[in-house]
């Protein structure tokens, strides 16, 4: 076993795969620094912690990336009754903030279950198409089993409430079961229910500002002191960059405060201001070979639990990144998605970097031994 | 690859391949979306984030200062602190404080909520005007607690200050706040709301000079409108900042304290008006007029009550009574009556005219003051015979007067270049003839002959034609500036005196008038005798201007001060022989010219010849000392 492991580590490793994460991560703190460089106090160190989180990360994902995935097969299920029980626990345990119920405190690090089950459910998501045998495509009530199994989690975050990440979890669940083959008259119930679904939702489950936070990028007519403020002082700050940007640390729309939120939902515009163009379109492709490369970790995978595995993790990075820089270029409502490598967060860097580990995983053992 | 391929592994993978074109076409618009914003569109947003962090802030250029030709400051700057705040910026919680510490009434303080509260969109980040002019211990107050007073910024600007009040507010104008009407007229010119422009007298008139040129510089703001001192936007454009020009210096003509010798020659007396020149310059040394405005209180503002007061003072304040008010000149106008005749050949020195206290024309008698017997020329000018000048006026016909009057300046603006200059008005037989078609009689002549009828003149017209009778011909420009200044107090332009002509007199005529002049002081007989002074001998004429306004309402009391008193004159010059100065002198409705105005003239020249006047005395003057016993 030990030969196995030093074998597929010689001569498997996904390069490409690991340089693309250094390098984004590498970027994400040289940008955490500078963004964080206008603040004072704890947060001007932020980039520190953000260090500090990488490495441990890095660390994890190492150990999950040995462990062969079939294992995690066995503990998927398991793993995600796990993460439910987070998520009931925030909200008898959990530290409120602005209102908000989504993080325990464990010691000084504030734990946040929603990170994690993005991962989970994709892999109860994943274990569920692998053991799945139907040869025949899916009707709609083949789908009320993997339904409730995403139904449950994302209930819960939205009712943290945390709209970006319950956005994300759903995307990521689904974008994981659409390797499955569905039925055409199924799928159109689902949309027309789906908006049904989504309109009394709109109606009657959206509080005032969610509205507003998803409608204020549509209007031409910007309310900039109001809830387009953050949108429009990001566009302000891509849109000063131009080709090369203004420098490092030299982002008057950071420097100055008219910013908000640098080191969480908006890095995007302090690289886009300080690099410019140039600097925006490097990252961008980064993201694209990370998304393709994961993709072709998928069709490689020697099974349908490793191609899920990989697809998941893909759509992860990919719908992180489309929300994001989709709402720092007001191409998209301000939703409050982060950017992967570039946002700080504990929680954060820990998921995105098990999902690394996991698409190691399944990217080493694309070959039988 | 001896793979054992789960059912629909393929599809799957075909699947995948699909979600690839899929992430490919979304990055690459997230990519196109990128390079509209960063490049396409890049300019407005580039002007956006400029705004956003370097705002202008004016560096005011300071006004000129006004000074008197012996360089005491009639018109100087003083800092006045203006709290702005921008509501945007404000903690409305500590609007109470604020309040507090700028000493609001509640009215105030609920006007300034109420515009903090109601600003919306681009005007919450304006500054809003919190108090202007604020005292020390405010500006103290506000400077202290400024951490807890976000948006809250003073601005020093300098305020107009006049140190000699009232005195020439009429010439030297003042200031106030630009309204539309000027920010249109002149939109070239960089007026900013708020800023104050000069609204009459030297102020208007010289305000190109005076204002010089705002600079301003931007300077880096945090979000929160909070100066930042660091430098170092390197990617923001070069042009941060301009330096203002200061205004020039203004050197007048003018003398302050013999202004000041003349408003104490007024005392007691409500209104009038006076004019001094230098005869052999035009240089205006004097132009007062009495009552007058504090024109520190016109430029920081009249309140209501105040300007309502003014308004409906009897006396018009408002009023400039040297140039914009003409009247009859009366009696002062016979010198150019007789100069008339004299240049026509229908006089001469040994001309007589018996009065017998009336002159008949037709079934209309016209009187004299009193029997002047057998009069001269000479007699005439110095007793003021109404009939001489009766019976000299139907020889010399009324266009003969008129054209004398036009030589020497009178109907004609005198070009002080100061404010609105009536011209006066004087009649003659085609005016008659447009206006009252068929009823030009011969009386209309002999009252224009004495100063009467439709003859109207200004007390500054007045003082450049004695000027004129003074120094044996020259008509003058009057000149109230004499050179511009620069901050260093280098001379950037001087003005020269300038000659409007030289009448078109006989020297000999006016050497008769002069000695006539003198004699309305220097004989027994004259009419001002009484106003004789010892240090200088003093020419003139007495005038007394019949009035002829109708009192509207004759029990109001302030009205009834005035309307039926005559306006009382002199007009002359001194020395009578080797004249430096013409003054003319009037007293509204003050009563008769020898008693009421001769007087406060020889008061001001002897005021002037023996302590004002720069240089060595004059010979009357110096022998004057030497007969006082030393003390």
């Amino acid at each position: 076993m030990a030969r196995t492991i030093q074998h597929r580590l010689q001569d498997d490793f996904d390069w490409p795969l690991f340089l693309v994460i250094c390098v984004l991560a590498t970027l994400g703190v040289v940008n955490l620094y500078s963004a964080t460089s206008a603040q004072t106090g704890a947060r001007a160190e932020l980039y520190i912690q953000q260090i500090y989180w990488l490495a441990l990360g890095g660390g994890v994902a190492v150990i999950v990336a040995a462990v062969d995935y079939k294992t995690y097969e066995r503990y998927a299920y398991g793993a995600y009754v796990g993460s439910i029980v987070a998520l009931l626990a925030v909200f008898l345990l959990g530290k409120s903030i602005r209102g908000t119920h989504r993080w325990i405190q464990i010691g000084s690090f504030l734990f946040q279950p929603s990170e994690f089950v993005k991962l989970t459910l994709m892999l109860a998501v994943a274990r569920y198409v692998q053991r799945d045998t139907r040869t025949s495509a899916w009707t709609l009530r083949d789908l009320v089993a993997p339904g409730a199994l995403i139904g449950l989690p994302l209930a819960l975050v939205m009712a943290q409430p945390d709209l970006g990440t319950a956005l994300i979890v759903g995307l990521v669940a689904v974008s994981t079961l659409s390797l499955v083959r569905i039925d055409r008259r199924s799928l159109l119930t689902i949309v027309v229910g789906g908006s049904a679904g989504g309109g009394m939702l709109w109606f009657y489950g959206l509080k005032q500002y969610q509205k507003e936070r998803l409608t204020s990028f549509l209007s031409d007519t910007v309310d900039v002191q109001g809830t387009g403020w953050q949108a429009h002082q990001s566009m302000v700050a891509i849109g000063s960059g131009r080709w090369l940007g203004q420098g490092f640390m030299q982002g008057t729309q950071n420097q100055q405060h008219f910013l908000p939120d640098t080191h969480s939902d908006f890095p995007f515009p302090v690289w886009a201001q300080e690099q410019g163009f140039v600097g925006a379109v490097v990252v961008l492709l980064l993201y694209l070979f990370l998304v393709l490369w994961g993709l072709r970790i998928a069709s490689l995978a020697k099974d349908r639990f490793g191609a899920a595995i990989a697809v998941g993790v893909t759509a992860l990075f990919f719908w992180h990144v489309v929300f994001n820089v989709g709402m720092a270029t007001r191409s998209l409502p301000v939703v409050g998605v982060t950017l992967p490598f570039f946002s700080y967060g504990g929680s954060s860097v820990l998921a995105i970097l098990i999902g690394v580990g996991l698409l190691m995983n399944v990217s080493m053992r694309r070959r039988a031994l | 690859m001896e793979l054992v391929q789960k059912p629909g592994l393929g599809e799957l993978r075909e699947r995948v391949r699909f979600m690839g074109v899929f992430a490919f076409l979304a990055i690459a618009v997230l990519i196109g979306r990128v390079f509209y914003i960063q490049i396409l569109d890049s300019a407005a947003w580039i002007q956006i984030a400029e705004d956003n962090v370097l705002r202008r802030v004016d560096l005011p250029s300071t006004r000129g200062m006004i000074r008197d030709a012996h360089g005491r400051v009639i018109a100087a700057n003083r800092p006045s602190y203006n709290v702005y705040v921008i509501p945007g910026y404000f903690r409305i919680e500590g609007f109470a404080r604020f309040a507090d510490y700028l000493g609001l009434n509640r009215d105030e303080r609920d006007r300034l909520e109420a515009r903090m509260r109601s600003a919306e969109g681009s005007r919450r980040f304006q500054h809003l005007l919190g108090r202007a002019d604020i005292d020390r211990e405010a500006l103290a107050l506000i400077e202290t607690h400024r951490a807890e007073l976000p948006g809250v910024s003073v601005i020093a600007t300098p305020v107009r200050q006049y140190p000699f009040g009232e005195l020439a507010s009429h010439a030297l104008g003042f200031l106030n706040e630009v309204n539309a009407d000027d920010l249109r007229e002149f939109a070239g010119r960089d007026y900013r709301a708020g800023e104050r422009i000069g609204r009459s007298g030297l102020e208007q008139a010289w305000e190109s000079i005076l204002r010089g040129r705002r600079g301003w510089v931007r300077l880096e703001h945090d979000v929160r409108g909070l100066l930042i001192s660091r430098d170092s936007m390197a990617g923001l454009g070069p042009d941060r900042r301009r330096e203002p020009v200061p205004g020039r210096d203004l050197v007048l003509t003018l003398d302050m304290e013999l202004m000041r010798a003349i408003d104490r020659a007024f005392r007691g007396k409500p209104s009038g008006a006076a004019a001094v020149v230098d005869v052999r310059t035009g240089r205006v040394l004097a132009l007062y007029s009495r009552p007058s405005i504090d024109p520190n209180l016109m430029t920081t503002g009249i309140p209501a009550l105040l300007s309502h007061e003014i308004d409906e003072n009897p006396y018009r304040p408002r009023i400039d009574k040297t140039i914009y008010e003409s009247y009859f000149p009366g009696s002062t106008f016979k010198p150019f009556t007789a100069l008339a005749g004299l240049q026509a050949g229908l006089i001469d020195a040994r001309s007589q005219v018996t009065c017998t206290g009336r002159h008949e024309l037709g079934h209309r008698v016209f009187r004299c003051k009193h029997v002047h017997g057998v009069v001269s020329l000479h007699r005439a000018i110095v007793e003021s015979c109404n009939v001489f000048f009766y019976t000299l006026a139907e020889a010399v016909t009324m266009d003969r007067i008129a054209n004398m009057a036009f030589e020497f300046g009178l109907g004609r603006r005198s070009g002080i270049g100061i404010n609105q200059e009536t011209p006066g008005f004087i009649p003659t037989r085609a005016w008659y003839a447009q206006n009252y078609p068929g009823q030009f009689r011969i009386g209309h002549t002999l009252n224009t002959a004495i100063g009467q009828g439709n003859t109207r003149v200004t007390v500054l017209q007045l003082a450049m034609a004695y000027a004129a009778l003074a120094n044996g011909g020259t008509l003058f420009v009057p000149q109230l500036v004499d050179r511009v200044e620069g901050p260093d107090g280098d001379t950037i332009q001087t003005f020269p005196p300038t000659i409007r002509r030289h009448v078109a007199v006989d020297p000999a005529y006016l050497a008769m008038i002069d000695s006539a002049l003198a004699g309305v002081i220097g004989e027994q007989a004259g009419t001002a005798h009484a106003a004789q002074i010892a240090e200088v001998d003093v020419a003139g004429k007495t005038g007394t201007a019949q009035v002829s306004r109708i009192v509207r309402d004759p029990t109001d009391p302030r009205r009834s001060w005035s309307t039926q008193r005559d306006h009382a004159w002199f007009a002359g010059f001194a020395p009578a022989q080797n004249p430096e100065i013409a003054i003319v002198l009037l007293v509204e409705h003050g009563g008769s010219g020898g008693h009421e105005a001769a007087p406060l003239v020889t008061q001001v020249v002897r005021e002037y010849f023996t302590r004002i006047r720069p240089g060595a005395p004059i010979p009357s003057v110096a022998a004057f000392r030497a007969r006082q016993p030393q003390r």
